[in-house]
């Protein structure tokens, strides 16, 4: 009866008293260091903040468009504050990382794994979207601005179709570094670039003939009156 | 980085020009120089005979017994423009002067190097003026058709006899010729250092070579000082570094068309560039000035005949109403409410009843600089985006003065400068 309830009931006890006193240790270290983490990471948000404030990075993102696309996006956050905040996060989420693998827990480690290995290609994919976003409003209002310049009707198409080119390309190339079905991606987007261009050219083609005949006519012939202002 | 700086200036003098073992011949055999006229060319062979036959008789019937150099800085002109140089002078100074010169004139022509413009052009004159301790330097433009040889006198006696550093020259000129001078650059420049100076973009001036050496000293060849930013960059030098400064009276203003290739966008976006980058450069030199006052001027005033000159007024009006339609968003950034529902209001008037206020004008003058100052948004964007209303202002000041005789026109641009004058504090106030 003694070796029945030693067997039964007081090794398996034993078994997990001993396991429990192998994992407190782990247990407590993790939760020392995702604590740590913690901290460091309210530190870091402070610390950058200040840092980002100093260097007027607010000002430039203002200038440069990033604060309307965060509007737009319904973030009332700063750029200051928002990269503080990220960078306090991606701390807290690294120590907590380190803390779950001081576990040792199998699943959990491969889980981690994996999410560590896609992390990188996340945040490229952000950096790329963001220099699209810059890009593709640089570009966009300096073809805006020359085609005005140049006296074309449709400049304001033509900014617009370069910003949302760029903005599409810089899509394209982020769900790409995602991994997200890359094939497709790239045969779609040429097939609605290829599509748009010849879309343009039927359009010139047949819509514009009487134009370009006229364009010409002035052209060659001269019928129109030219200044002869000297602006220097 | 001052190291970066050194390094830059060493490369550029390794560069430069007068490095080339031609030139630095020429400069030996001639050693020094009292006067020295450059002429900057890019395919001028058209009229660029014309001018260094007035350059050359003004040494010889104004200056025959000091040394005189003619330098030529050429950007790379394919038309011929060095041959013509070389091979262009006067064949019998009796044909024109009673007595001709005793001291020889010397003839130099070279490439110049560095980013193609006129002020690359410029730094290579200077450079020569320089090597060669000139005492008196001008420069003259190579599109010229109205030079004669008093040009020379009037842009080099005041430096030798009356002590001054820097002569802006005075011309007549249509009332649609140097649009951005009249409406932009000389109210501006006016209102900013308070100097009376009509023609800061004229592109013909004189200068004392202590003037030239100064010009040296700056470190601005990289930017659009080197194209067409020049002319206002000398003049405001001068006029902020307490330069002694005069006017002399030139007579008629005629050349060939600027440069047939440059779109107006580009030009605007270089030489008021360049204007706004001197104000940043120049703050403490106008933030208390009040005022102008008129500098002294040399030279017998007369009238003379223009050229007419075409305007296509619809054309212009068109491209102003392009502009308000479409860069409004980039305008909403710095143009206060007021201007910008002005702005949508003329743009539904007929023609007759268009115009642009001088006060509205001198407010979209003073906030883009003001958005220059402070970035904005990108500058070439920004001083692009300025051009269909500087289209507009042009075409409002047609309407205007399509009736008016040449003085009527000149105090319409006086009362523009006054306006500039009056609404200075509108500029200090928004620069900090």
């Amino acid at each position: 009866m003694n070796n029945f309830l030693q067997r039964v009931i007081i090794e398996p006890f034993e078994r997990f008293f001993e396991m429990a006193l192998q994992f407190l240790p782990d247990f407590f270290s993790a939760i020392l260091i995702f604590a740590f983490g913690i901290v460091l990471g309210l530190i870091l948000k402070a610390v950058f903040l200040r840092l980002f404030r100093t260097i007027k990075l607010d000002k430039f993102s203002e200038r440069s468009g990033v604060i309307e696309l965060l509007r737009k996006g319904g973030i009332k956050d700063s750029v200051s504050v928002l990269l503080a905040k990220v960078i306090g996060w991606i701390t807290i989420v690294i120590f907590a990382v380190i803390s779950m693998r001081e576990l040792e827990i199998p699943t959990v480690e491969r889980l981690f794994e994996s999410f560590l290995l896609y992390l990188p290609n996340v945040f490229v994919a952000a950096l790329i979207l963001l220099f699209g976003y810059l890009l593709g409003n640089f570009f966009g209002r300096a073809a805006l601005i020359a085609s005005v310049n140049a006296g074309i009707k449709i400049s304001g198409l033509i900014g617009r179709f370069v910003k949302f080119t760029v903005f599409i390309l810089s899509g394209t190339m982020a769900l790409e570094q995602l991994g997200i079905a890359r094939g497709t991606i790239i045969i779609s987007f040429a097939i609605i670039f290829g599509g748009i261009v010849l879309a343009l050219a039927i359009a010139f083609g047949l819509g514009g003939r009487d134009i370009a005949k006229e364009y010409l006519e002035k052209k060659v012939k001269g019928e129109e009156k030219k200044d002869e202002i000297n602006h220097l | 980085m001052p190291w970066k700086r050194i390094i830059n200036n060493f490369i550029i003098t390794m560069n430069s020009a007068i490095q080339r073992e031609e030139i630095q011949k020429k400069l030996n055999d001639i050693k020094k120089t009292d006067i020295l006229v450059g002429i900057p060319s890019y395919n001028n062979a058209r009229t660029i005979g014309h001018v260094v036959k007035a350059v050359q008789a003004g040494f010889a019937k104004y200056f025959p017994d000091k040394k005189c150099v003619l330098v030529n800085s050429d950007g790379g002109s394919t038309d011929g423009t060095a041959e013509t140089v070389q091979n262009a002078g006067i064949e019998s100074y009796q044909t024109i002067l009673i007595n001709h010169r005793t001291t020889p004139s010397f003839k130099i022509t070279t490439p110049y190097h560095g980013i193609p413009g006129k002020g690359s052009a410029f730094r290579t004159i200077f450079e020569i003026a320089s090597a060669l301790d000139a005492k008196v330097c001008a420069v003259v433009d190579s599109d010229l058709r109205s030079i004669t040889p008093e040009w020379i006198e009037l842009l080099i006696k005041p430096v030798v006899e009356g002590g001054f550093d820097y002569v802006a020259p005075l011309y007549h000129r249509h009332k649609y010729d140097g649009t951005i001078t009249n409406s932009i650059i000389y109210p501006l420049t006016r209102a900013l250092y308070g100097k009376r100076i009509r023609q800061p973009i004229g592109g013909d001036f004189g200068f004392s070579g202590k003037l030239a050496r100064f010009y040296l000293t700056k470190d601005v060849w990289e930017t659009d000082v080197a194209r067409y930013g020049i002319d206002i960059w000398m003049t405001t030098t001068a006029m902020a570094n307490k330069f002694k400064i005069c006017q002399a009276f030139l007579g008629a203003k005629i050349h060939d068309a600027k440069d047939p290739g440059a779109d107006l966008s580009a030009m605007l976006h270089q030489v008021v560039g360049a204007t706004f980058e001197l104000m940043d450069t120049y703050f403490d030199a106008w933030k208390n000035i009040e005022g102008s006052e008129p500098e002294p001027t040399y030279g017998f005033q007369y009238a003379v005949g223009l050229e007419p000159v075409n305007v296509n007024l619809d054309r212009m009006l068109d491209r102003f109403r392009l502009g308000v339609k479409e860069l409004m968003g980039i305008w909403k950034e710095f143009l206060s409410e007021g201007i910008r529902v002005f702005l949508c209001e003329i743009d539904s008037l007929p023609r007759e009843n268009f115009h642009i206020p001088d006060e509205v004008w001198v407010e979209i003058i003073y906030s883009f600089a003001v958005a220059a100052h402070k970035k904005i948004i990108n500058k070439e964007h920004l001083l692009k985006s300025l051009t269909p209303l500087y289209i507009g202002k042009t075409a409002s000041f047609v309407i205007e003065t399509l009736e008016s005789s040449a003085s009527d026109v000149e105090e319409k641009i006086d009362r523009l400068c006054v306006c500039f004058e009056k609404e200075k504090r509108f500029l200090v106030t928004n620069w900090n």
